[in-house]
């Protein structure tokens, strides 16, 4: 089987990149700012690649770029340097060759995202139905019946009550925004969706609520997911394979079970360790 | 017809892990020197000290550990044969769901899902439709003496035993033709114990080949075609074929 999404050498530099910025920033520096000019590294010669509803797992503390790797997957910010292919049917995209029109259709019609920040990710001037109804009608349902009866059932699906459809998801609790996050995500049904910390800040009871609910989905749907995530917890549950970052770079990449149950290098073993 | 035959499917050959613990600057030693074969319809018993390595064994099969040195030559069901050792990461989940199954001492699954849902879902992930998945299930449940009344409900809070039926349940499903099997009757009652190796005789029946763990030797008399003593493991010099082959 192809993969859905091949990404090699992802690099993204934020400030005018030096000549040292790659050679002097990472883990055995200690270190993602470059100390000859300032430049951050947030991401550094990523790779990986994803199967067709596989759902991938990147961990690594705060600041070591796995939200950097999505958001460029995403569109919502463009690579220094890298690529990523994504085959769809038949077809195959190169994501960062592709003009703003090509991106803009792939992002409202075959990826889907939930951010952590509920903020980024719903528009909150607008009732949760009207969420959805948006990224609907980028997708050619343009009857008003047609697009009221999907967007109730994918709140339904994602355990929304209907009934408050009409309001705005600003007064929802955390895991109801991130429902309707993922309701909005699913509208369009891509097969590809990334996560990025869903469900970091939400009580364990609800955490564990939208965990079951992004497993049923991958079961029902066979979404291909990337799980962003500093949580063991998470990892463990969700995904096959996954990568370990630090300072940009990924140190470790293996089956799940193995990188928690045999970690090689020292930083995975301190951060396995640490969560025992 | 008979399942048994002269071609093994698993040759485990050198097999030595050993873990880095950078932390403590140390290297810990879990098995060494392993050598043993597994043939379809029987069953391979690993025994030993604790200590030996006998679950490292295990766990270098599934690919959980890494394994330090050695091969793992594993016969598929295409006839090619492969290094469990040296194998992509997708090969050996495409093997997990397809042709190998483990049963640990411990239930992991996803919490808050029905017993016989978790039971069903390796049949699920191999495309059997769920109604399907979770009749058969339940079938196995109750030759297992999981009573009725629990197969709706997650397992976190089911007794030592009915965790560990569950978790039977679980790996026996699909009919993996290489099962691996770490104390699988370690919390039982004799009844269930009989159970299980009734089960397990039928497996054997039906080809499958197992390579177990058992701490009781009366399941070995019972059960074992082989028994593969392990000692103590010694330390090795480095180099780890798994992550060589990673590299490369
Ligand atoms: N616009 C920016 N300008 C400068 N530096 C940035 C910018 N965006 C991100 N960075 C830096 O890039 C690095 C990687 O950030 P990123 O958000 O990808 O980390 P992360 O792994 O997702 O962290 P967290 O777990 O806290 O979400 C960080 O050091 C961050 O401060
Ligand atoms: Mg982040
Ligand atoms: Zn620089």
């Amino acid at each position: 089987m192809n993969p859905i999404l091949d990404v090699k050498g992802l690099t993204r530099i934020h400030g005018t990149e030096c000549p040292s910025c790659l050679d002097m920033t990472g883990p055995e520096h200690d270190t993602n700012v470059c100390p000859a000019c300032g430049s951050v590294v947030a991401a550094a010669n990523v790779s990986f690649s994803l199967q067709p509803g596989e759902i991938l797992g990147i961990m690594g503390e705060s600041g070591s770029g796995k939200s950097t790797v999505v958001k460029t997957l995403y569109f919502d910010q463009a690579p220094t340097r890298g690529r990523a292919t994504f085959r769809d049917d038949d077809q195959s995209h190169e994501l960062f060759n592709l003009n703003g029109a090509e991106q803009r259709w792939l992002r409202n019609h075959r990826f889907g995202m939930v951010y952590q920040n509920p903020n980024l990710g719903l528009n909150f001037n607008i009732s949760a139905g009207g969420n959805i109804a948006e990224r609907l009608l980028m997708n050619d349902l343009n009857h008003y019946g047609d697009i009221r009866r999907r967007a109730s059932e994918l709140l339904t699906r994602t355990d929304v009550m209907v009934s408050r459809m009409d309001e705005s998801p600003k007064q929802f609790s955390g895991g109801m925004q991130q429902r309707v996050q993922i309701a909005k995500a699913l509208a369009t049904r891509p097969p590809l969706l990334y996560l990025d910390e869903v469900t970091t800040g939400l009580d364990l009871s609800v955490q564990a609520k939208i965990l079951d609910l992004i497993l049923e989905i991958q079961h029902e749907l066979q979404t291909a997911m990337i799980v962003v995530t500093h949580d063991l917890g998470v990892i463990r549950l969700l995904a096959s394979r996954t990568l370990v970052m630090k300072y940009g770079r990924v140190i470790e990449s293996g089956l799940t079970d193995q990188i928690l149950e045999d970690p090689q290098h020292a930083y995975t073993q301190q951060l396995v360790a640490s969560t025992l | 017809m008979t399942a048994i035959s002269d071609t093994p499917i698993l040759e485990v050959q050198g097999l030595a892990k050993q873990f880095s613990l950078h932390a403590q600057n140390e290297i810990v030693p879990s098995c060494s020197d392993v050598n043993m074969l597994a043939f379809p319809g029987q069953l391979a018993a690993l025994t030993g000290p604790t200590g030996a390595g006998k679950s490292s064994v295990l766990k270098c099969i599934y690919r959980t550990y890494l394994p330090s040195q050695g091969s793992i030559h594993f016969r598929q069901a295409d006839g090619e044969v492969v290094d469990l050792a040296r194998i992509s990461e997708q090969d050996m989940l495409q093997l997990r769901r397809s042709e190998l199954g483990f049963v640990t001492q411990f239930l992991h699954c996803v919490p808050r899902r029905p017993a016989d849902e978790v039971v069903a879902e390796p049949l699920i992930l191999r495309g059997i439709a769920l109604a399907d998945a979770v009749a058969q299930a339940r079938e196995l449940l109750r030759r297992l003496n999981v009573p009725e009344r629990l197969w709706r409900l997650p397992p976190a809070t089911f007794s030592g035993g009915e965790k560990q039926r569950v978790n039977l349940a679980r790996g026996l499903i699909a009919r993996p033709r290489l099962l691996l099997l770490d104390e699988p009757t370690a919390s039982l009652d004799k009844a269930t114990t009989g159970q299980v190796i009734d089960l397990l005789r039928e497996f054997k029946q039906a080809g499958v080949a197992m390579v177990a763990i058992f701490h009781d030797p009366e399941l070995v008399t019972a059960l074992a075609d082989a028994e593969y003593r392990l000692a103590p493991p010694r330390s090795l010099t480095q180099s780890t074929p798994a992550l060589e082959a990673m590299q490369s």
